[in-house]
């Protein structure tokens, strides 16, 4: 495992991922330092500006993980977060929140490994394209 | 110990979810429809029901001719020229007959789903009681559907249902008068009981009323992948349920031809109910006739207590374990501008928007009924005044975790 040289805040659902066999003890991944998790009740109570908030302090990216589409455990959760996260429902991102940080993964509790594949693509991407320097 | 249950009923549940979604994809995975799949069988049954209603008679004896008339078995030696029948009568047929057993199936499969994934407590009660009340219903309206056809296996079952219902004490006897409408099994009878079945159905859907009355936005169609493919498997089941239920007696029956032979064997009544007349034992259908099978092993008194208790048992399963519930959601006053979004998002409807007295800075305010709180902070994702908060996960501690973690990566 490479030096961690990325800080990725991950808002994860207490009902999606193992949780209590992936973190270690400052909450980062087991699997990859670099991403910490913020453990929520489900992917529903995320809102854009917490996200957004994490992007500010100084975060790399950021992104939220729910349950399987159609299979959250309070309903609708993981819908309301994509919806917002896609602008399709209020609160919104920002306009100018750069959409290249923000990931959303969702998976059941026995898709570790799907789970860690994506997170490796979703940095990855963030590899291949260079983020614009602020002014 | 009954938690531990419940969580190792999850994993399960999972684990054989996540093989079905390497398949399917998790947008596609019907098992995430579970819920809508009764309502969309239940659909057949509406359309293919009024299509049989069409040429249904009523009367005792009329009913088993006009029920055979419509699939056109051409048996030997019957009243009417059954050979004239109804184009695709038999596979209409077939359809309600086959797609009532594939009701009850669907039905059990969402109540053990919601069950074994243990989404049936507390704040849900409503849903599954309603759930328990629409179960005895598909029970009731497939039993009665039995007797329409008014063959002898019809007669043993009201036979039977009259005893069952005259062992409860002071009302038996009217209550049994009440199914087959006076005395003794008349023209009326018929007629009572095609009103049970219709009547049923139309209460199945104000129980779906109930039952969808605290969910927002309840999923009542499976996706349109899985609805076009449902619609073949129907159509597929239809053809091949016949040719797998074509028997070597049927056969002979029916001069060794393999087409009429399956029309047969779609539906096949019993011999027309002859009244006094008992048969010794009946068919016993796997998913509606089990009342019956526990009548004549176990008798009376036992079925009751067996019916009942489960019955009861189902009603009280949401009450028990209790959860702590300290994390219900709570509106800051001053804050809440009545922006309803809250409101719009909760999955249970339990955040209703309450006029605030005049002359207050904003119209409305959020009021969360504590009782259908599922603790989920959904609402706390909506607002964008951070006017609604779970007590014990503000959302200003999630802030402050969040910038001590980007702190200590950086």
């Amino acid at each position: 495992m490479s030096e961690p040289k990325r800080t990725i805040i991950g808002f994860v659902c207490e009902r999606s991922l193992p949780l209590e066999r992936m973190l270690g003890p400052d909450k980062a991944l087991l699997d990859d330092p670099d991403t910490k998790v913020v453990i929520v009740p489900c992917s529903g109570m995320v809102k854009p500006t917490l996200m957004e908030a994490a992007l500010t302090a100084g975060a790399d990216a950021t992104f939220v993980c729910g349950c399987a589409i159609g299979d959250c455990h309070y309903r609708t959760g993981n819908l309301m977060i994509r919806e917002r996260l896609q602008g399709k429902r209020n609160p919104k991102l920002r306009k100018t929140t750069d959409r290249r940080k923000v990931g959303m993964f969702f998976v059941t509790m026995k898709d570790k490994s799907a789970f860690l594949e994506a997170l490796a693509e979703f940095k990855a991407s963030l590899d291949v394209k260079p983020l614009p320097e602020e002014e | 110990m009954y938690r531990k249950f419940l969580r190792l009923t999850k994993s399960l549940t999972v684990s054989f979810e996540k093989l079905v979604n390497q398949l399917t994809t998790q947008e596609h995975n019907p098992l995430y429809f579970h819920g809508a799949l009764p309502l969309y069988v239940f659909w057949f049954l509406i359309f293919s029901g009024i299509l049989l209603w069409m040429y249904y008679i009523p009367t005792l004896d009329r009913a088993w001719s006009s029920v055979n008339y419509i699939s056109a078995l051409p048996t030997p030696g019957d009243p009417i020229n059954l050979a004239s029948g109804i184009p695709y009568g038999a596979v209409v047929r077939g359809i309600h007959r086959w797609g009532a057993a594939a009701m009850m199936i669907v039905t059990l499969l969402h109540m053990f789903r919601v069950y074994f994934t243990d989404r049936h407590r507390s704040w849900r009660w409503l849903p599954w009681v309603t759930g328990v009340g629409l179960l005895v219903f598909v029970l009731f309206v497939g039993l009665t559907g039995y007797l329409l056809v008014w063959d002898a296996r019809a007669y043993y079952i009201v036979v039977a249902t009259q005893h069952f219902l005259n062992a409860v004490p002071v009302v038996g006897s009217s209550l049994s008068s009440f199914l087959v409408g006076g005395e003794g099994i008349t023209d009326y009878t018929l007629t009572r009981f095609l009103f049970f079945h219709v009547g049923g159905a139309v209460g199945i859907f104000f129980l779906v009323w109930m039952h969808f009355i605290r969910l927002k936005e309840p999923v009542v169609t499976p996706s349109r992948a899985t609805n076009f493919l449902l619609v073949g498997f129907i159509l597929l089941a239809a053809g091949t349920l016949p040719a797998i239920n074509i028997t070597h007696e049927l056969l002979a029956k029916y001069g060794n031809d393999p087409r009429i032979a399956a029309q047969a064997a779609y539906v096949a009544s019993d011999a027309p109910a002859q009244i006094g007349t008992l048969v010794d034992t009946i068919r016993y259908d796997a998913w509606y006739m089990f009342p019956f099978w526990l009548i004549q092993n176990l008798g009376v008194g036992w079925t009751w207590v067996i019916l009942g208790g489960s019955t009861l048992l189902l009603c009280v399963a949401p009450f028990y374990p209790k959860d702590r519930r300290a994390n219900i959601a709570e509106v800051i006053e001053a804050k809440c501008t009545g922006c309803t979004f809250c409101s719009l998002d909760c999955p249970f409807e339990a955040i209703t928007m309450v006029e605030r007295a005049p002359g207050s800075k904003f119209k409305q305010i959020a009021v969360v009924q504590a009782a259908r709180c599922s603790e989920c902070g959904i609402c706390v994702g909506a607002c964008p005044f951070q006017a609604i908060e779970l007590p014990e996960l503000h959302s200003k501690t999630l802030e402050a975790d969040l910038l001590a973690l980007v702190k200590k990566g950086a």
